[in-house]
């Protein structure tokens, strides 16, 4: 098993490969992930921008949504759910 | 504000006479999808027959991921075909036929971004069926998403200034479209989609999807209608299109309620599938190029 230890979570029909931090992924690796029809890879990587780049970059991203959402009832619930999670999204 | 007389469905199905008439293989696969072998024989006949859908699922299943498989490319119709799956071939095969008749139906008035908020929210309608718990039959929901601003298209071509001073009022009133056009025409563009998809004989379920995707609540019993209304405002949320117009101004509760949908942060990984995908589908149709 190339792939090493995994953690694997079956939710809404996706089945979620975790792998651990530094893992190489080799021709065969991605091969197996083929095989399983994988479409998708996150790859978590540290962020080499400047501090003052990320708070520009995060201001302009909450802008646009906020710019999206300047039509909608945010005293509603659900309208302010989805609002958060945009945001959280996009500022992430 | 208001024209002279009101949008007729007679005067609606007049004029679509002058579209290109709209593709039977959809309707046919649609209808098919109760019965598995028909609606195979459909699909493969439409493969051997329409040499861009071939190109299309050889192309598909062409991709690095796909050789990875194989070790060498694949070059056979029947052999793509197993490899990336019945489901996803009736997906290409739709969305082809789709961007066919776009293409040839749209004319310069058309933005770009009308077909790209399309694809948008036809993907996003994909990936919700898939992640909420209640059965929705993915090809449906692909339809009903793409067409869903079917009626738009008819404005656009048949009463192009009307739609430009509709847009307009819009923006600069902060109305919905709809509301607008009601008031201009009688009629929004989700009752004109709604007479089209039904004159050409498309299912129940997507015709009442493009007429009640603003207002789910007035068809609460179809999953599909409250479907692609929360598919729309997924694509406006997440900026999908490249649309610089992109707004959410309404979000149906009793839609997210149906559908089981809680907005907390286990919902993030369906933004960024959706996301994804919806980026992947603009590139591999090449949307904006014809």
């Amino acid at each position: 098993m190339v792939l090493g230890s995994s953690v694997n979570i079956t939710q809404d029909g996706y089945l979620s490969l975790c792998f651990p931090a530094g893992l190489m992924l080799t021709d065969e690796s991605l091969n197996q992930l083929h095989a399983h029809q994988a479409e998708f890879i996150d790859i978590e990587q540290t962020d080499t921008r400047r501090d003052e780049q990320i708070a520009v970059d995060m201001a302009l991203a909450a802008h646009r949504v906020l710019q999206i959402f300047a039509g909608a009832d945010l005293n509603d619930p659900t309208m302010a759910s989805l609002f958060n999670q945009a945001l959280c999204y996009r500022c992430a | 504000m208001m024209s002279d007389t009101s949008l007729t469905r007679d005067e609606v199905i007049r004029c679509s006479r002058y579209l290109p008439s709209f593709p039977k293989l959809i309707t046919e696969i649609l209808t098919t999808l109760d019965d598995h072998e028909s609606n195979l024989r459909v699909l493969v006949r439409c493969v051997t027959l329409e040499p861009m859908i071939s190109a299309r699922i050889l192309a598909f299943a062409n991709t690095a991921a796909m050789r990875g498989r194989m070790g060498s490319d694949v070059c056979n119709v029947n052999t793509a075909i197993s490899l990336i799956g019945v489901n996803r071939v009736r997906h290409i095969v739709l969305m082809s036929c789709m961007d066919a008749f776009m293409s040839s139906a749209a004319q310069a008035s058309v933005p770009v971004s009308f077909w790209q908020h399309s694809v948008a929210v036809g993907v996003s309608s994909v990936e919700l069926a898939m992640y909420v718990t209640m059965p929705v039959i993915t090809s449906a929901a692909l339809v009903a998403g793409l067409l869903h601003d079917i009626g738009q298209l008819w404005l656009y071509r048949f009463k192009a200034e009307d739609m430009r001073i509709c847009q307009h009022q819009a923006v600069e009133h902060k109305r919905g479209a709809d509301d607008v056009e009601r008031d201009y025409h009688g009629v929004d563009h989700c009752t004109i989609g709604a007479w089209l998809a039904e004159n050409w004989g498309l299912p129940r379920d997507v015709v009442a999807a493009i007429a009640g995707h603003h207002q789910p609540e007035e068809s609460s019993d179809i999953t599909l209608v409250s479907l692609v209304h929360v598919a729309e405002v997924l694509s406006n949320a997440l900026d999908l299109g490249n649309c610089p117009e992109n707004r959410v101004t309404t979000l149906c509760r009793s839609a997210c309620d149906k559908l089981g949908l809680v907005w907390n942060d286990e919902i993030r990984p369906l933004f960024g599938r959706i996301e994804a995908r919806s980026r992947h589908t603009n590139q591999f149709f090449m949307i904006g190029n014809h």
